[in-house]
């Protein structure tokens, strides 16, 4: 009796698809309407909110704001330690002529992982500035700021390219890019055996992160990474002073192609 | 998130500042410490009225690049604004001190200033008279009234001739009284017909003394006794009852103001602000406007979720004079700030404080054990780390914990013993020596002892134990020396300078300052008056301070983990190490997030 009660509306469902009815036709078009919609959606936004970011990181008085001012206007300003971030939209010297947004982020140790942590996300690439000069003293913390971006999950996950300016070229004193890369490297050597070994964070997470920067047998080198790291010359200032450009074309070049 | 003070002093300048959170700018004035300037304060929020007013324009539309590339000329503005402050602050100036000439004394002659008895008193009445007259000329700010009042005083003192000396004294007095009385009145600007009715004040009468009534009568002679000579009051009654309305005899309650009248006045302020409220409509939808739209935030609508922030952080065990800072720092840092769409005022000073939270938990320069470790090692020389703190916080259970966790990293240690006062400190470090050395035997590390104990038993002094524990590791190569001292109260003088003299003799690598996490406001006293203490007895010109906190004592406290912002926030080092236990094992390190989050968690 089922199977008889079955049939007929079976029937009927088979002659509704053979020959659907207007309304049927007409909901059927809806649905497929909104779901290419949807689809088209999501494919726009993953393209669009990939990260369009470029940071600009660094120790204290590195230069990043006078480079970032120079970016954007290739004028000389006078600058002052940053307390917020600054953001501009720069306009990339190439064929397509696209654009990268530029964040200027301070580097103050109180507030740079403040504003590392907001920004993180959206970054397509980090421009790490270093300052040439001071370097031999700072190398410790230079490699220790460098250690935390490099081991932070979401810069991990999203490998975005590295570039390390090495600033202040105009200077005499300054170190060569070369130098700056060994002892960097030699740094975050040690650095990540002394991190992986502190003690457990209260709520069970290793501070260091699960991840382990480069290989572990190896000593530690930039090319073990997962993302692109270039070093790179550079003088905000220039060599010329005040009035003329920035000697920075390598950092241009970088920025072209890496928009 | 210190932000609650404006001022900064450093070495003979002093700063002042003003956020605008608006357009985050920041005005800062610099002046010389030794200067007190009164107009400083106005001065600064009339060049920020001015320059926001001028510039506003830029602000709000061409962003980043307009303010790199726009030139933001204010320095003429700036001159004037100067000039302005300090014309007004000098006619607030206080009088200044008649000269010698100006003075009378210079007018009398020598014969009369002799005080003879009786004799001219006449003179004497007349230059007191002179005198206050004189007195109102040079005051810039004249008050008519006053003055009326002040010539008519010592005239009727004039009248009477013949005063004895405890008369003159007597007028004296009350022309003392009567001046001071003056000048009070006038630093409030109004003229009050008071000073006259001051003389109708009625004559002491003194049962015991026999002088003449008519003496001691200081009531004006023509004013007195008549009744009509008092100025009658305007008596207002309506002033004076207040409500006619009121049933005469009944009590009426406390009037509770509901929550609309606060929203009104939402909106009588709102239309104040130029960038805020399109379209008031009335109370009713005060609500509804605080979500959409742009909404500058004020201290009013802050302060009832401040207070409440504060209380549930005192509740957390953060102690209350750092609560009560670290809500006005926020307070600071968000009035007049724009608030985006469809975002309360609760959320966004809860995020606020959040921010401010992590910032102080997350240290300004990171302790890392090892790679200063591994840094003495390739100088030499053994790593010093001192423990100190009051009684019974931990310092040696965590001075253990601490060197297994040295050992599990290859570093050898020794333990000195500078507890010599305790009874059984030396004991209990020889005990957790034999256990760290039966973990970890010799064989296992290349035949040498990873720890060894150095003591001296009991009642010897600290520091020269410390000392000789020092070139004794330095001798036989150990790689870290942990010092292990005795518990003190911060109010014990004595044993503060005593801990202060071991740790300036010694020069130690770390100062780990031992604090558990139970301990609620006291922390603040702990830490105070330790890094005092060791400011203090210190000879060198940047005195070590407490470079570390160890906080212990973790696993007792739920999530009531408020000592933590106490401690870093007193200090501003961060927390090196945390203890969760009594066993080798229970030795963490921080995590700020996860304090943060257990702090804000309801």
């Amino acid at each position: 009796a089922m199977a008889g009660g079955l049939e007929p509306h079976l029937e009927a469902l088979r002659r509704e698809l053979r020959a659907p009815g207007p309304a049927l036709l007409s909901v059927l078009l809806a649905l497929l309407a909104v779901a290419i919609t949807l689809l088209i959606w999501r494919f726009v936004q993953g393209r669009r909110s990939s990260r369009k970011a470029v940071l600009l990181l660094g120790l204290c008085d590195a230069g990043k704001t006078l480079l970032f001012a120079r970016l954007l206007t290739g004028k000389y300003r006078d600058t002052q330690t940053s307390i917020t971030d600054s953001s501009a939209v720069y306009r990339v010297s190439n064929d397509k002529s696209s654009n990268v947004t530029l964040i200027d982020l301070p580097g103050h140790e109180s507030l740079r992982l403040q504003f590392l942590e907001r920004f993180k996300a959206a970054a397509r690439a980090i421009v790490f500035v270093v300052d040439s000069v001071a370097f031999q003293r700072e190398v410790k913390d230079v490699a220790e700021f460098l250690y935390q971006v490099l081991v932070d999950s979401t810069v991990l996950k999203n490998a975005p390219a590295l570039l390390i300016a090495c600033n202040k070229q105009d200077v005499t004193m300054a170190k060569s890019a070369k130098l700056i890369q060994q002892q960097l490297e030699k740094e975050l050597n040690t650095l990540r055996v002394t991190r992986s070994a502190a003690p457990t964070s209260l709520d069970g997470s290793a501070t260091g992160g699960p991840a382990q920067l480069g290989k572990k047998g190896k000593d530690f080198d930039f090319s073990q990474l997962p993302m692109k790291v270039e070093f790179v010359e550079c003088s905000a200032r220039g060599s010329k002073g005040e009035e003329g450009d920035a000697d920075f074309e390598g950092l241009e070049k970088w920025l072209a192609k890496v928009a | 998130e210190r932000g609650g003070n404006n001022s900064f002093t450093h070495e003979a300048l002093t700063l002042k500042y003003k956020l605008d959170n608006q357009f985050e700018l920041v005005f800062v004035v610099g002046f010389q410490k030794i200067l007190t300037l009164t107009y400083v304060d106005k001065l600064i929020d009339d060049v920020h009225k001015e320059f926001r007013d001028k510039y506003r324009n830029e602000f709000q539309q061409k962003g980043t690049l307009g303010l790199l590339n726009g030139t933001f000329d204010f320095k003429d503005d700036f001159m004037r604004l100067l000039r302005d402050a300090e014309e007004s602050s000098k006619v607030r100036a206080p009088t200044v001190m008649k000269t010698f000439e100006q003075s009378l004394k210079s007018q009398k002659t020598v014969k009369c200033m002799i005080e003879t008895r009786g004799e001219k008193p006449k003179e004497k009445v007349k230059n007191k008279k002179n005198k206050g007259s004189k007195k109102e000329g040079p005051e810039a700010v004249a008050v008519p009234g006053k003055a009326s009042a002040g010539d008519k005083q010592p005239s009727a003192a004039g009248e009477r001739e013949e005063l004895t000396k405890d008369e003159i004294l007597q007028k004296n007095r009350e022309e003392f009284f009567k001046r001071h009385m003056k000048a009070g009145e006038k630093s409030s600007k109004s003229p009050k017909p008071e000073a006259q009715k001051e003389k109708g004040k009625k004559p002491r009468v003194w049962d015991l003394g026999n002088s003449n009534a008519k003496v001691l009568d200081y009531s004006n002679s023509a004013t007195n006794g008549s009744a009509e000579a008092c100025p009658v009051e305007e008596f207002d009654p309506d002033i004076a009852l207040g409500d006619r309305n009121r049933e005469p005899g009944r009590l009426y309650d406390l009037e509770y103001e509901s929550d609309d009248e606060a929203e009104e006045e939402k909106v009588i302020q709102n239309p104040s602000k130029p960038s805020a409220k399109k379209g008031g409509l009335g109370g009713m939808f005060g609500m509804l406007k605080g979500l959409v739209g742009s909404k500058s935030l004020t201290r009013e609508d802050m302060d009832p979720v401040l207070e409440k922030m504060k209380d549930h952080l005192i509740a957390k065990n953060v102690a209350a004079e750092i609560a009560v800072q670290l809500c006005e720092s926020v307070a600071k840092k968000l009035e007049g700030k724009v608030m985006g769409t469809f975002t309360t005022v609760t959320s966004t000073v809860k995020q606020a404080l959040q921010e401010a939270l992590v910032q102080i938990l997350q240290p300004q320069r990171r302790v890392d054990v090892l790679r200063d470790v591994m840094d003495a090692q390739r100088h030499r020389r053994p790593y010093v780390v001192t423990f100190c703190g009051v009684n019974g916080v931990g310092k040696s259970t965590n001075l253990a914990k601490i060197s297994f966790w040295l050992i599990e990293n290859g570093f050898s240690v020794l333990i000195a013993a500078c507890d010599t006062f305790r009874a059984g400190a030396v004991e209990q470090l020889r005990t957790h020596t034999r256990r760290l050395n039966a973990l970890h035997p010799p064989e296992s590390h290349g035949g040498r002892t990873m720890v060894q104990l150095y003591e001296k038993g009991y009642g010897k002094d600290a520091a020269g134990i410390a000392m000789e524990a020092i070139s004794y590791a330095r001798n036989q190569g150990f790689d870290v020396v942990l010092v292990d001292t005795a518990g003190r109260m911060q109010d014990n003088a004595p044993l503060m300078t005593a801990l202060a003299k071991l740790i300036a003799v010694n020069a130690p690598d770390l100062v780990l300052f031992v604090g558990e996490a139970l301990v609620g406001n006291e922390a603040v006293d702990q830490l105070v008056k330790f890094n005092k203490a060791l400011a203090d007895h210190s000879m060198a010109q940047t005195p070590r301070l407490i470079d570390g906190i160890v906080l212990t004592k973790f696993d007792t406290i739920d999530d009531k983990v408020g000592a933590a912002i106490s401690m870093t926030y007193i200090t501003s080092k961060p927390i090196v190490f945390v203890g969760t236990g009594q066993t080798y094992c229970d030795l963490r390190s921080l995590n700020a997030k996860a304090v943060v989050a257990a702090l804000m968690k309801a």
